[in-house]
């Protein structure tokens, strides 16, 4: 018995269900899950948490629902609950029929003739997913053996290799010994996949899939999902944050707030007219990668509401520009938007809402704001920071008592850049390409370092007195990626702020003026400061952590992926409040980010790093509407576009395996191995890159952009282009009646 | 995985070098036998007793660092650990002791982890019920007993049933009774001199095991990987059984490095409560007696069961944890 | 991305905390709060007090002390005369049971604080300088747990005829090598905690705005691992109570004249059939003490561990301190 549930407990409620079964609520007969009135509870110390408030769906056979939603809106709870794998403290109410039979109720054990079998589940993070002392094989084969206890070891083997290499796992008889630690986070996820569909499941829940892994390995799994889909039928329910990874894949969105669909509809309805003010807000939060024309990110307001209470209006109304006092009185019911219409939201100006209306009107989006540097010709512009031929080598040893050497690992090989004063200068690449090796290199000041920092007038190789460290300090200072564990938890944002200042050797009523002023700055209540931390939404912890940057004036701030531990409605509100800050104060700042869509948003110049170098820089728009390097082309379009239509067309390079390890790099090109260029290129030229390193240098033109790519624009290989076309047949006027996205009322 | 034991080894011979270096300099300067000669009946001169310990190889005129030098020549060159100062050999009195004392550990080492780890498991697949409440009780309570104590009382307890049973069913001191007959009578009197101080032992060790099992196995019954083994099918217990059993032991493994020589430690008293004539009580003995150079060897013999404890649990950790296996 | 917590009703309530709460609680209260809502570690520490006051106060309310013979009262039990009895050599079991518990918890408090210093200094020393410095500290701390403690305990509180015996009192020299066998577990654990903060990030933005290291330890890093060492020094404490009456029992620990609660029981084991009461009442004493210690400890880790529910219902963490200890190690 994993979960109470009034449903099985009680009849009248057994009943209740019945009833709204029978008044038309049930679902279409073709309908492999379905949900209705799903409602979870957890008792917690400060009351009951009403985690889900009424989910209803219905999922048709080969079909794919996205759920969408922020952290804390009861998307995971919901698929949990269908699992069966919620807390026995939780309690589950509603009704969730897998192929018409009801699963709310059943008992663990009952549960399991389901779980694993007609109803599979991928989880977010794969490092922790696998248990680390089996061998994936032995994992695999164990979800074989308890469904099919009468199929033959041979054949189950067989069977795990065959999954292995659906999923697409590199010579996967030998990798069945393999244990989970020996694979990357991208395998291993891969691996979970395998497990999930080894019973051709009917319905496949992808819980965060991607959330964990780099864009191009995201791409990857998708990837995999999507054959895993086409191999097996099953419907499948992909929960997600990222309205990029869902608009190629759902037929039908269901967007949540608060523990409750706000708005639901097929794809292209959310995305091209959405009626609810927060799914258009969502929508205008997201950077875009491929619009070139910069325009505010509409940042939504306040924190999602404590589900301790249950709202006595709409419960976005506090956040909701729209919102008017008939919104506080009662929640609106998810009603559709027009008739005839399966497109569903719970707004009472949702009439108002869809088609033309602008986003950027509807949530007051501040003006693109404009440095006093931006008119300024870049040559004329002071270097506030240089880097030349910046160098970080870690030699690798073996043997036990005797070290010796089997290799260097060149985490940084011969960086070289400047950031001028105004200017946001991006690194971009994978994990492991050497971007965060290179902020600690600037950031530590070695003297000893092979290459040269300057920073303002200073170089690392002067910084060997306190003095001009000091010096070096005040001009750069930096933002970190998690907000939570770059502030001290005893200490009040008080502290916090005043910690800087006090080192700079500040009075005690100078920097009691100074942390007002920076409270007002970054946007948070200057009698905020006497809190902790903990008392701060993640969004205001990283304001708190920029006016720490800023305490001390300096003229460059290093950004280390200072929104991605970030929601999507948060995260436009800290990008607006950097973009503002750059051109109120004339800040320069240097920043590194995995999100290609933050990058082209915010940035002037961008490089594009690859195993510890520089492949590709240049001006941003340049750099990412015109990518010469195959790698640059490649990330690029790893990226998912919140845009249906275009996801669905549009051709991708799926780039294979992972980053390969540094000592395994060629001698020529360190991209070779993965090139989807080198791929299509004839032996001959093959050869080039496999020898010479080809040298960072301009295109043709005089524009701000330079590669290092012998052949760029190259065709690319085949294999590694992928075309979702099978959708885009299909009109959507033909599949939608096909696919009623929700019961009809 | 060869080369890694052997480069644990090779650092856990320096330490017990030096261990016992260090234990020597403490002992050569802290212990005097010769006053305790003084003592004897009749006195002896002062140059009498300078002779014999000269003769025994415990010269109180020369240099602690010229006496080290010597000693270990010794024991470098002839494997001689020296003399006590009533002239027994070292050597001839280890042997058998260490093995009194094996045979007295080794079955409660056993009994202690199995009990333990058993119970710890048990009680973490019933938190918070009775039976669950009752052990991990027990177990703080052997926390706040010191050992010797413990001893005793169980010793208490089982005169305590010889006394009511009117009959002497358990010894309570000593290893074996002199002149019994060999064979079966032989057996017999051996398991009732050694149930007392086996029982003894193994009901005060196993309390920190119990604990240190069942809050492991807790931590990982909601790891992911358990969850990820419901969603294909298995059930709770199951999962649990099958995955999060397997992971715990990880942590347990490690901790064999500190049973042995806990346990060891243990013994000191264990044989001083019930008389068994083991390295622990002699080297008691042997200090009051100002012994220096028993005091050195029981210290050496401490430390290499250390570094033998310290290798087994690697060896453990290597057998449970396939990430250690790799490297 | 901060919906792996998704499920976790705790995060939520603590979200909805943070809306309502107009009042600024500070983290050492809500400790504080929570100690107190856990009735058996106030009844723990209410025990421990009333044992101290008693060891200083006890013996006002008696005339006779540790050293004066009753010829009147040899071996006699309780009496309204001797509250408690007295030994066979007619000394009061009271004024000496009052005399035991004082020297066992003094024993008890300097090594349980000294120690958990001496660990503190020894172990940020170690994970603030790394590298070098770290490996050779580290192996004096690993050649230390080596060595069998008891040996060294009986080699130096037996020492012959040195005139350190004749200086110092027994139980000075029993907490001198208490100290120097307790501190290297802590100082590990504190070592590899203050690594990992270390790697922080508030640490690492502290180093960044150029904050100099001594003030990045006492700011930041002794503040952080300020609940693990209060914990330590309510372990370390019971665990010198216990090392002092393990070795006292079996004769190597103090020595008479001095009395502690070791002394007595150890002292009092030929005698429980003919003298009950010279072995119960200091090992009640005894039990009373570690126990309230123990209640004491459980009852801190909860209000520590910012996990628990703090309702602190059926649910407690119990035994979270030692599988983290075990983990660090």
């Amino acid at each position: 018995m994993s979960s109470k549930t009034t449903t099985g407990a009680t009849e009248p409620a057994r009943a209740g269900v019945e009833r709204l079964h029978a008044a038309g609520l049930h679902a279409p007969a073709d309908a492999v899950l379905s949900v209705r009135g799903l409602n979870v509870r957890f008792n917690s110390e400060n009351g009951v948490v009403h985690a889900v408030r009424g989910v209803d769906f219905d999922l048709l056979p080969g079909k794919t629902l996205g759920i969408v939603g922020e952290s804390g809106s009861g998307k995971s709870v919901t698929s949990l609950a269908i699992m069966g794998l919620l807390p026995p403290t939780a309690q589950v109410s509603g009704s969730v029929r897998l192929k018409g039979r009801e699963l709310l109720g059943l008992s663990d054990k009952d549960m399991c003739a389901f779980r694993g079998n007609d109803l599979a589940m991928v989880f977010q993070d794969p490092l922790s997913s696998l248990t680390p002392v089996f061998t994936v094989g032995t994992q695999i084969i164990e979800a074989l053996t308890i469904h099919h206890p009468a199929m033959s070891r041979k054949a189950k083997e067989a069977r795990a290799v065959e999954l292995l290499a659906m999923v697409g796992i590199p010579s996967p008889r030998e990798r069945l010994k393999a244990f989970p630690h020996e694979f990357s986070g991208g395998m291993r996820q891969r691996v979970m996949i395998a497990i999930a569909i080894a019973n051709n499941p009917r319905v496949l829940i992808a819980d965060e899939p991607t959330t964990a892994l780099d864009v191009t390995i995201q791409a990857q799994v998708l990837e995999v999902l999507h054959t895993a889909q086409e191999e097996t039928g099953a419907a499948v329910v992909m929960i997600t944050h990222d309205l990029g990874v869902v608009a190629g894949m759902a037929d039908d969105i269901m967007v949540m707030y608060a523990g409750k669909p706000v708005e639901t509809g097929a794809v292209d309805d959310i995305y091209y007219s959405p009626r609810m003010p927060y799914t258009l807000g969502l929508l205008g939060a997201v950077p875009r990668v491929d619009v070139t024309e910069k325009t505010s990110l509409v940042p939504i307001e306040g924190m999602p509401p404590n589900l301790l209470t249950p709202p006595t209006g709409c419960s976005f109304a506090p956040r909701c520009p729209l919102a008017s006092d008939a919104c506080l009185d009662g929640e609106p019911d998810l009603e559709p938007v027009g008739a005839g219409t399966l497109h569903r939201a719970a707004c009472i100006k949702s009439g108002s809402l869809g088609g033309s209306v602008d986003v950027h009107d509807v949530f007051a989006a501040p003006p693109v704001p404009v440095s006093r540097f931006d008119t300024v010709p870049r040559e004329e512009r002071r270097t506030v920071l240089q880097l030349k031929e910046v160098r970080k080598h870690f030699s690798l040893t073996r043997g036990a008592l005797i070290k010796r050497k089997i290799g260097t690992v060149k985490a940084v090989d011969g960086v070289s850049f400047d950031i001028r004063e105004g200017e946001c200068f991006s690194i971009v690449g994978e994990s492991g390409s050497g971007k965060t090796t290179t902020l600690l290199e600037i950031m530590e000041f070695h003297p000893g370092q092979d290459g040269e920092v300057v920073i303002g007038s200073l170089s690392n190789k002067q910084a060997a007195d306190a003095k001009t460290k000091a010096g070096m300090r005040r001009e750069l200072q930096m933002v970190f990626q998690d907000p939570t564990g770059a502030l001290d938890p005893r200490f009040t944002v008080y502290e916090v702020l005043a910690e800087p200042l006090e080192n700079a050797g500040m009075g005690r009523e100078a920097i009691r003026k100074r942390i007002m002023e920076l409270m007002k700055l970054v946007g948070l209540q200057p009698d905020h400061v006497n809190r902790f931390p903990n008392q701060f939404s993640g969004g205001q912890r990283q304001r708190i952590g920029i006016a720490r940057a800023l305490a001390v004036n300096p003229k460059l701030v290093v950004l280390d992926e200072p929104v991605s531990a970030l929601d999507v409605s948060v995260q436009a509100g800290v990008i607006n409040l950097l973009d503002h800050l750059r051109a109120d104060l004339g800040l320069s700042y240097l920043l590194v980010a995995h999100d290609l869509s933050v990058v082209r948003h915010i940035s002037n110049r961008v490089a594009v790093m690859y195993l510890g170098k520089i492949v590709e820089i240049g001006a941003v728009d340049r750099v990412f509407d015109n990518p010469r390097h195959p790698y640059t082309r490649a990330l690029l379009s790893a990226i998912p576009v919140p845009d249906p239509q275009l996801e669905r067309t549009r051709e991708r390079i799926i780039l294979q395996g992972d980053l390969p390890s540094p000592l395994q790099a060629p001698k020529g090109c360190n991209f070779a191995t993965r090139c989807p260029v080198f791929a299509a290129l004839p032996p001959a030229k093959q050869e080039k890159c496999l020898t010479l390193e080809p040298p960072l240098e301009a295109a043709a033109s005089t524009a701000d952009q330079r590669f290092a790519c012998f052949f760029p624009d190259g065709e690319l290989d085949e294999d590694m282009l992928v075309v979702h076309e099978t959708r885009s047949t299909i009109p959507p006027e033909i599949s939608r009646p096909q696919a009623p996205p929700l019961a009809p009322q | 995985m060869l080369k890694y034991l052997a480069k644990r080894g090779i650092t856990y011979v320096v330490m017990i070098f030096l261990t016992t270096s260090a234990g020597y300099f403490l002992a050569v300067s802290s212990l005097k036998p010769a006053l305790l000669e003084q003592e004897r009946i009749p006195r002896p001169t002062p140059e009498q007793v300078a002779n014999s310990m000269r003769l025994k190889g415990l010269d109180p005129d020369l240099s602690p660092w010229q006496r080290y030098v010597d000693w270990l020549t010794a024991i470098v060159t002839r494997w001689d650990w020296g003399r006590s100062p009533n002239g027994a050999y070292i050597n001839a009195e280890f042997g058998d002791r260490v093995w009194i004392s094996t045979r007295l550990f080794l079955a409660s080492i056993i009994l202690t982890l199995v009990i333990g780890v058993a119970l710890g498991v048990y009680s973490a697949a019933r938190q918070y019920k009775f039976q669950d409440r009752v052990i991990t009780s027990y177990s703080y309570l052997a926390y706040i007993v010191p050992a010797p104590i413990a001893y005793f009382l169980v010793q208490l307890g089982a005169i305590s049933i010889n006394e009511t049973v009117g009959d002497r069913i358990f010894f309570v001191t000593g290893i074996s009774t002199p002149g019994v007959a060999p064979g079966w009578p032989q057996f017999v009197d051996l398991l009732a001199h050694y149930v007392v101080p086996t029982v003894a032992i193994t009901l005060v060790g196993w309390g920190a095991y119990q604990i240190a099992q069942r809050q492991y196995l807790l931590d990982n019954v909601n790891a992911d990987f358990v969850r990820t083994a419901r969603a294909k099918g298995l059930s709770r217990n199951r999962a649990i059984a099958r995955h999060a059993l397997r992971v715990s032991f990880i942590p347990v493994a490690q901790s064999i490095a500190f049973t042995v020589p806990a346990i060891f430690a243990g013994g000191f008293f264990a044989e001083k409560i019930f008389a068994w004539p083991g390295v622990g009580s002699w080297s008691i003995d042997a200090i009051s007696l100002q012994d220096v150079n028993a005091a050195t060897a029981t210290l050496a013999y401490g430390s290499v069961i250390f570094a033998i404890g310290a290798i087994l649990a690697d060896f453990a950790t290597t057998l449970v944890d396939p990430r250690v296996r790799v490297q | 991305m901060t919906n792996l917590n998704a499920v976790d009703p705790a995060a939520v309530a603590q979200d909805a905390h943070l809306e309502s709460a107009d009042v600024v609680i500070g983290k050492n209260t809500i400790i504080f709060r929570r100690f107190l809502r856990n009735r058996t570690a106030v009844a723990g520490l209410a025990i421990f007090v009333a044992l101290t006051v008693f060891s200083f106060i006890g013996g006002f309310f008696t005339p006779w002390d540790k050293e004066t013979i009753d010829p009147f009262n040899i071996g006699m039990p309780p009496s309204a005369d001797h509250y408690l009895g007295t030994s066979q050599a007619g000394i009061d079991l009271y004024a000496m049971t009052v005399e035991g518990t004082r020297i066992s918890i003094l024993i008890g408090l300097v090594v349980g604080l000294v120690s958990v210093l001496i660990a503190a200094v020894y172990g940020c020393t170690m994970a603030y300088f790394g590298g070098k410095v770290d490996k050779v500290m580290l192996f004096i701390l690993e050649a230390l747990i080596m060595m069998p403690a008891l040996l060294v305990v009986a080699v130096a509180t037996s020492g012959g005829g040195a005139g350190l015996k004749r200086d110092v009192p027994s139980w000075l020299l029993l907490i001198i090598v208490l100290l120097v066998f307790s501190w290297m577990g802590t100082a590990r654990l504190i070592r590899s905690m203050s690594m990992s903060l270390m790697q922080r990030d508030f640490v690492k933005a502290a180093q960044y705005m150029g904050v100099p290291p001594r003030r990045i330890v006492w700011r930041h890093l002794v503040p952080n691992i300020g609940s693990l060492l209060i914990l330590d020094i309510t372990r370390g404490v019971t665990a010198a109570i216990l090392a002092e009456v393990a070795f006292s029992f079996i004769g190597i620990g103090i020595k008479v004249p001095d009395v502690s609660l070791g002394v007595l029981i150890g002292g009092a084991t030929s005698q429980v059939q003919t003298f009950p009461w010279m072995f119960w009442v200091p090992l009640t004493v005894m039990f009373l003490l570690t126990g309230s210690l123990a209640m004491m400890n459980d009852g801190l880790r909860d209000a520590f561990d910012p996990s628990s529910s703090s309702t602190g219902k059926a649910k407690k963490a119990k035994a979270r301190k030692t599988s983290a200890e075990k983990k660090a190690a």
